[in-house]
């Protein structure tokens, strides 16, 4: 039972991560770039959600709005942070991306407080439902929903349309894709419009489940998510989705039984230096080295 | 033309203006022109810690106009010089470094957290500064020297309180606990472990998580299969909020007793109506009968936007009492104003009644409990087994 | 002199000496180095172990380097499996991994941090002139090695290591060369700052360090010793100068960091280049 506990928690966990980590995979996958800044976007997804919940006094709407605003900021981070960077070096734009990012986190502070916002009528993180035991809660059983939702969304995507399959195209041959006559342009700007959008997503759930957004919401966020999509081998939806959730596990059993030793954030980097010594292209990478 | 002739009668005006101000000045005071007292102040006002940081700079502020509007100390206004020591120790040395060698300052409060406490306090020792460490728990800040106070109870002792409390006030015999893993969250932690088998107490587990933590699941599994009669956890607001809303949302039924640094308004908002019941130990009690507090209440939610914590109040104290110490020195001497601080009887701070300073000047006080009900923190208890959570000598 | 202007010398020398070092190995080199906190903090702790056992400051300061030199030495076999992207992301997770085991170490002082290191013997404005001097040492190091083959060798498995083979360069040796010497470097700043605060805890030497070193050597321009020395002294001295930097110190930071790679991504040095071309010029 208490096992079965900790892998329902693992399993939370990794959906949680997937949700955060499939926006940064794609925008890797296309360009190359890790785009550290996601992490900006993600807690910008978390503020809008809640500013606009309890302004309105609909969590759906909350969300709705981080949806429809998020991608605007996604594209011109592109526009005009990455696009002329693309020809540098690949830690360049990397850089930048940090330095975006500890800019907003410090403008979210200066903005909105330190002491962060809760939601102020937050139904879904109290209402919880009894699962053969398990107790979970309506924003787990949520994250959970939406991954589903997502990862089979965009293996749907990315086979059975044309757009879709553009777009694959443009990631694995991009001087094919463009004599086929897909747009790369417009391929790219849909890259951030959706990852960052999935971004704001998975930033309002998660202030939804800890009924708290602060300026440090993206602090984990930078550093595991881009872990977590070098493990998934970098660019691969797939990947990512693996990887994500055999995180989540690692985390979840491991601070019970290493947790004398490591904390939880070193736990997870460990198992990642491990298995990139033994796997240097992650999961499902091809091998580039 | 016309701007040529007003620019230079303005040029002309400024010189003679000042000219008589400095004349008149010195006409009419006769002496050298008065000096304030500086009052070197260090909080967190950025990083991780800006909260607290942020709310001991406004009580400060506020303590300090009100002194000044009294009249000041020895016939002198009293001027708060604040730096941002954003809660590091190389930060925190700095800072001091710059208030002794720039700004020339004898007093300092530190309303930061333990570690830049702990690096700021030798630093002022040996320059012979006097330092109040407002809320800072490193125990070593006090053994820095002779000229270093701390206004709030050790964690240690915290911890001593809270066995005691679970032991013999609730009389709960089996407990998880769950430490945050910073100094404070382990010191504390620490403490409560030492003393818990003098009150019957078995820990049946111990856990702990970092500060950039906000899911808890694992913890939350394993406390439930401990099944305890209690839970006694170490944190901050925005982890015990998230933690307590978890520990319920999953099926812990058991008390919830928290320590010092739960007692925030922010973590009822937190975990909403999880957070009922939740006792927290050493915690600020707000409804006392008292006029000062009262006023001190108001006035600063009405500059902060929010309800004043434990770190404003006891901030705001510190200052009061370094200028109480400087009244009763009859000077801004460190080392008068060091023995007119040892010498405190019986003092009121906003969070209780100061009893004295003990060898190491570390406090002897009375240690309340609050407890969450009806979504407010309501005065539970006072312990007064002083002997129990003593702070050490030395 | 006063006790201030002591300490924040001593500041700027500790930083200079990190991001000359740091330079060598992402700048010269091209190895990303997001981790290089950890160097300095595994030097620091050894420097303080040494010297709370021994104290000698020599040995404390020797024991610092080496530390510092070893853990580097091992990051640096892992760029050999590893290629950049991916590299990156092991140096952060070895900053991480450093700060999580230290913390929970007792023998290491876990959370309290270590406290009460001996003094080196030296006053405070003693201590700033020895990290002065180490300072220039490094710069001088990292002015002979640019200039040197090595500094050839590195730049050549920077930009194209199968091209580098061609030359007969083992870039496997070159990296752990350079991971070597630049993390040696940072553990010895380790060491000199644990005699400079006598006080070390683990949250100093953590990720946030490590991007803002990062950050010294891309606004000065990687790869070029002098810049990253102006941009290391002018980034310390930034937030004492402005009061609002250092309200808004990582706004400011963050957004420079932007600006810089936005409008001049080869950093200071490479404007002062262009100036200096266009003046040849006219």
């Amino acid at each position: 039972m208490y096992y079965i506990d900790l892998g329902v928690t693992g399993l939370s966990f990794g959906c949680m991560y997937a949700m955060m980590a499939v926006g940064l995979t794609l925008v890797y996958g296309l360009l190359r770039i890790l785009h550290v800044a996601h992490a900006a976007v993600f807690a910008l997804g978390a503020y809008a959600t809640v500013l606009v919940a309890n302004a309105s006094g609909s969590v759906g709407l909350g969300f709705l709005a981080a949806v429809a605003v998020t991608p605007l900021f996604g594209m011109a981070v592109y526009r005009l942070l990455y696009e002329p960077l693309l020809n540098y070096r690949a830690d360049v734009p990397m850089i930048a991306s940090v330095g975006l990012l500890v800019l907003m986190q410090d403008a979210f502070r200066i903005a909105f407080g330190e002491q962060g916002v809760t939601f102020r009528n937050n139904r879904f993180a109290f209402t919880t439902f009894d699962l053969a035991g398990v107790r979970v809660n309506a924003v787990q059983i949520a994250i959970m929903a939406c991954a589903v939702v997502v990862f089979i969304g965009l293996h749907l995507f990315t086979t059975r349309t044309r757009v879709g399959i553009g777009w694959r195209a443009t990631v694995s041959r991009p001087k094919i894709a463009t004599s086929f006559g897909v747009d790369v342009v417009k391929v790219r700007y849909m890259n951030f419009a959706i990852g960052s959008a999935l971004a704001a997503l998975a930033g309002g759930l998660v202030g939804l489940l800890d009924n708290l957004v602060d300026p440090m919401i993206g602090y984990v966020v930078s550093y595991k998510a881009l872990a977590i999509i070098v493990l998934g081998g970098l660019g691969s939806v797939r990947g990512t989705l693996i990887a994500s959730l055999a995180l989540g596990m690692v985390e979840s059993y491991g601070t019970i039984f290493m947790g004398q030793w490591l904390n939880r954030d070193a736990i997870a980097f460990l198992a990642l230096i491990a298995l990139l010594m033994i796997r240097p292209q992650g999961f499902t990478g091809t091998r580039t080295v | 033309m016309w701007n040529v002739k007003t620019k230079s009668a303005a040029f002309a005006a400024k010189p003679v203006v000042s000219l008589a101000g400095i004349l008149a000045l010195a006409l009419l005071s006769g002496t050298p022109a008065r000096a304030q007292i500086k009052i070197g102040f260090q909080a967190p006002l950025t990083g991780f810690a800006a909260t607290d940081g942020k709310s001991a700079k406004i009580a400060a502020e506020m303590a300090i106009e009100e002194i000044n509007a009294a009249g000041g100390e020895l016939g002198q206004k009293l001027e708060l010089i604040p730096y941002d020591d954003q809660a590091k120790s190389d930060q925190a040395i700095f800072t001091a470094n710059k208030l002794i060698g720039e700004d020339g300052v004898k007093l300092v409060v530190n309303a930061s957290y333990s570690a830049s406490g702990r690096a700021a306090a030798p630093v002022f020792q040996k320059a012979g500064v006097l330092m109040i460490s407002a809320y800072g728990v490193h125990p070593d800040i006090t053994r820095a020297g002779d000229l270093m106070f701390r206004l709030v109870h050790l964690g240690p002792p915290q911890g001593h309180a809270a066995a005691l409390f679970i032991g013999k006030d609730l009389h709960l015999k089996k407990i998880s606990a769950i430490t945050m893993d910073n100094d404070y969250g382990q010191a504390t932690m620490d403490g409560f472990l030492e003393d818990a088998p003098k009150y019957g107490i078995q820990v049946v587990n111990k856990y702990s998580y970092s500060l950039s933590d906000r899911q808890f699941g694992s913890i939350v599994a394993s406390v439930k299969r401990d099944e305890p009669d209690g839970v006694y956890a170490t944190g901050y607001f925005f982890t015990a909020g998230p933690l307590v809303a978890q520990l319920r949302a999953g099926g812990v039924t058991a008390p919830i007793i928290g320590s010092q640094a739960f007692d925030s308004q922010k973590f009822i908002e937190i975990a909403g109506p999880a957070a009922e019941g939740t006792y927290i130990v050493d915690s600020f009690d707000r409804g006392r009968n008292d006029a000062a507090l009262q006023k001190f209440f108001a006035e600063f939610a009405k500059r902060a936007g929010y309800p004043p914590e434990n770190v404003a109040a006891i901030t705001y104290s510190a200052v009061m009492l370094m200028a109480d110490a400087i009244k009763r020195a009859n000077s801004a001497d460190p080392p008068k104003v060091r023995d007119a601080l040892a010498a405190t009887k019986n003092y009121p701070l906003l969070t209780g009644d100061l009893i004295g300073f003990n060898k190491l000047h570390e406090v002897i006080e009375a240690i309340s409990v609050n407890v969450v009900k009806g979504g407010k923190m309501k005065s539970f208890t006072k312990l007064n087994d002083l002997e129990a959570f003593a702070p050490p000598e030395k | 002199m006063s006790a201030y202007d002591v300490s924040l010398l001593s500041v700027i020398g500790l930083n200079v000496m990190l991001a000359v070092s740091l330079n060598m190995i992402s700048g010269f080199c091209g190895q990303v180095s997001l981790g290089h906190g950890a160097f300095y903090g595994a030097g620091a702790y050894a420097a303080a172990l040494t010297m709370i056992a021994s104290a000698s400051v020599a040995l404390s300061l020797f024991m610092g380097t080496i530390v510092g030199a070893l853990l580097g030495l091992v990051v640096g076999f892992a760029s050999l499996r590893v290629r950049s992207d991916f590299l990156a992301v092991t140096t952060i997770g070895v900053n991480f991994l450093f700060t999580g085991f230290v913390r929970k170490q007792s023998w290491l002082g876990g959370e309290m941090g270590i406290s009460g290191i001996p003094g080196s013997g030296f006053s405070s404005a003693g201590n700033m002139v020895m990290i002065l001097i180490f300072a220039a040492l490094t710069i001088a190091v990292s002015f002979y090695i640019s200039r040197s083959w090595m500094g050839f060798a590195f730049r050549a498995v920077s930009q194209d290591e199968d091209a580098a083979a061609t030359l007969g360069i083992n870039s496997g040796a070159y990296k752990l060369a350079a991971f070597g010497i630049g993390t040696a470097l940072a553990g010895l700043a380790g060491g000199l700052y644990a005699f400079f605060t006598q006080f070390i805890t683990a949250d100093t030497f953590d990720f946030i360090l490590s991007v803002m070193l990062m950050a010294m050597v891309v606004i000065g321009g990687i790869g070029s010793t002098a810049g990253v020395v102006v941009a290391a002294v002018a980034l310390t001295l930034l937030p004492e100068a402005i009061r609002f930097v250092n309200d808004y110190r990582l706004l400011v930071f963050g957004g420079l960091l932007v600006l810089v790679i936005r409008i001049a991504p080869g950093g200071l040095a490479d404007l002062a280049r262009r100036l200096l071309m266009r003046e040849a010029k006219a």
